[in-house]
């Protein structure tokens, strides 16, 4: 479970989020909603470890409910507007890469499955081939393969379905039906609700929660 | 120890592969390097023996000095990239690691260039021979000069990716911090090539200097790399 309690961050001199207290719960989406400018992603980095809180705390409660020492061990952050990917090496090379940064073991063939879920198993796509010269959708497709490769409890999914096809959508789909069944928690920021709908779904209303 | 170590690998094979595959990197500062010595030695032309192991350590120096500073600078170039440096910031990573994989990858970009900065240094201003200029013990003070500027070099590239005075911020610190590790080094080689001392009369000196900047360089940049790469 991720328990945010009295969340307060300003930038400069703005209040962007106002002692704002949330809990996200195992098994469900929860989706945060709000005008552009209301703070969802400053509220997603906040929660991934980028920023700063000004006041409240989050964390992360393991099954036993003692807090985390380190959260960012169970949360695996997609940012909206970029994928996190090593331009100049390869679909295997960059996958290799983030899962031995949490130490997880990270073979060929465990990679190889998860990159043929993402239709990018192709010899001449996952190897030797920079993921520089990937398209939009490979990339994307790319990151949520890394998301899935990561394999931990808590997902922070901004803007996930930018540049996805249907087959990608599909796919994400399946991912996230499985990381729910497996009690994984996941909070998403997206614009593009209707192929969330058939999730168990709980909207945080950032405006509304400004307001309040 | 076995995450700090695994980590540290990961990091540093990531960046062992991104400079390969992108040799211009570290070819542009040791192309710049080659054509600064080559002006010097055309610029100085014969040169009376007396008098050239001076030009030698004020010239390789300098070149060293610049094609240092432009190698360090793009050192976290790559990790700028698609937000690869803050997706990383998300990850448990070990300060330490992550700051030692830099330093090594710095070091080595470092001797790729320094070493063949020395070595032609002395064959294009040394072309005729008459003293030897390239010895081991002024090897010894210009690694461990490299030693102290790549630990500055790793911070104040992190640096430069958190501050909004991005370009202007690393000439502006790397010059000041980089004056005491430039002067004991260029005093120590000169007191090896002109006064003909060795390198432990120079430890209580110009070497000692040298040897106390980098290991306070390097501590104080380990420590501070950790608070650089925090929530901000």
């Amino acid at each position: 479970m991720l328990d945010i309690k009295l969340l307060s961050f300003r930038y400069q001199f703005k209040t962007i989020l106002s002692q704002l207290s949330f809990r996200a719960v195992t098994g469900e989406i929860l989706h945060i909603t709000g005008p552009n400018g209301s703070g969802k992603t400053t509220l997603m980095s906040l929660l991934a470890g980028l920023r700063k809180e000004a006041g409240g705390t989050i964390e992360y409660r393991l099954p036993s409910g003692k807090a985390a020492e380190d959260r960012r061990t169970y949360v695996e952050y997609l940012p909206a507007e970029a994928n996190a990917l090593f331009g100049k090496m390869d679909a295997m090379s960059n996958l290799r890469f983030w899962r031995k940064l949490r130490n997880l073991e990270a073979s060929d063939a465990s990679i190889r499955a998860v990159l043929k879920k993402w239709d990018l198993d192709h010899p001449l796509v996952r190897q030797n081939f920079p993921v520089e010269s990937f398209s939009t959708g490979m990339k994307r497709r790319l990151a949520l393969a890394r998301l899935e490769l990561s394999e931990t409890p808590c997902w922070l999914l901004d803007e996930p379905l930018y540049g996805l096809d249907t087959k990608g959508i599909e796919t994400f789909q399946l991912m996230l039906d499985e990381h729910l069944k497996k009690g994984g928690i996941t909070i998403i920021v997206s614009h593009d609700i209707t192929p969330l709908e058939r999730f168990p779904l709980r909207r945080l209303d950032l405006l509304q929660e400004a307001r309040a | 120890m076995k995450r700090f170590l695994t980590q540290y690998r990961a990091l540093l094979w990531q960046a062992l592969q991104v400079e390969w595959s992108n040799s211009e990197r570290w070819m542009s500062p040791l192309l710049f390097s080659t054509t600064m010595i080559l002006l010097f030695a055309f610029a100085f032309g014969k040169v009376d023996v007396a008098f050239l192991p001076q030009l030698y350590i004020a010239a390789t120096y300098l070149t060293a000095s610049f094609s240092l500073q432009i190698a360090f600078s793009r050192v976290l170039e790559p990790d700028t990239q698609d937000r690869v440096f803050d997706q990383l910031r998300t990850y448990p990573i070990s300060p330490s690691a992550w700051f030692l994989s830099k330093y090594t990858i710095v070091i080595l970009l470092g001797a790729l260039i320094l070493l063949p900065t020395l070595f032609l240094s002395n064959l294009f201003l040394n072309n005729e021979g008459p003293v030897s200029l390239l010895n081991s013990s002024v090897l010894i003070v210009a690694v461990l000069m490299l030693l102290s500027l790549g630990a500055i070099g790793v911070l104040l590239s992190t640096m430069m990716l958190r501050s909004n005075a991005k370009q202007i911020l690393y000439p502006l610190l790397y010059f000041p911090l980089t004056v005491p590790v430039l002067l004991s080094a260029v005093e120590s080689s000169r007191m090896i090539l002109v006064d003909g001392k060795d390198l432990s009369y120079l430890m209580s000196s110009w070497l000692g200097l040298l040897v106390i900047f980098g290991i306070m360089y390097f501590t104080l940049c380990l420590l501070l790399f950790g608070e650089l790469v925090k929530p901000e």
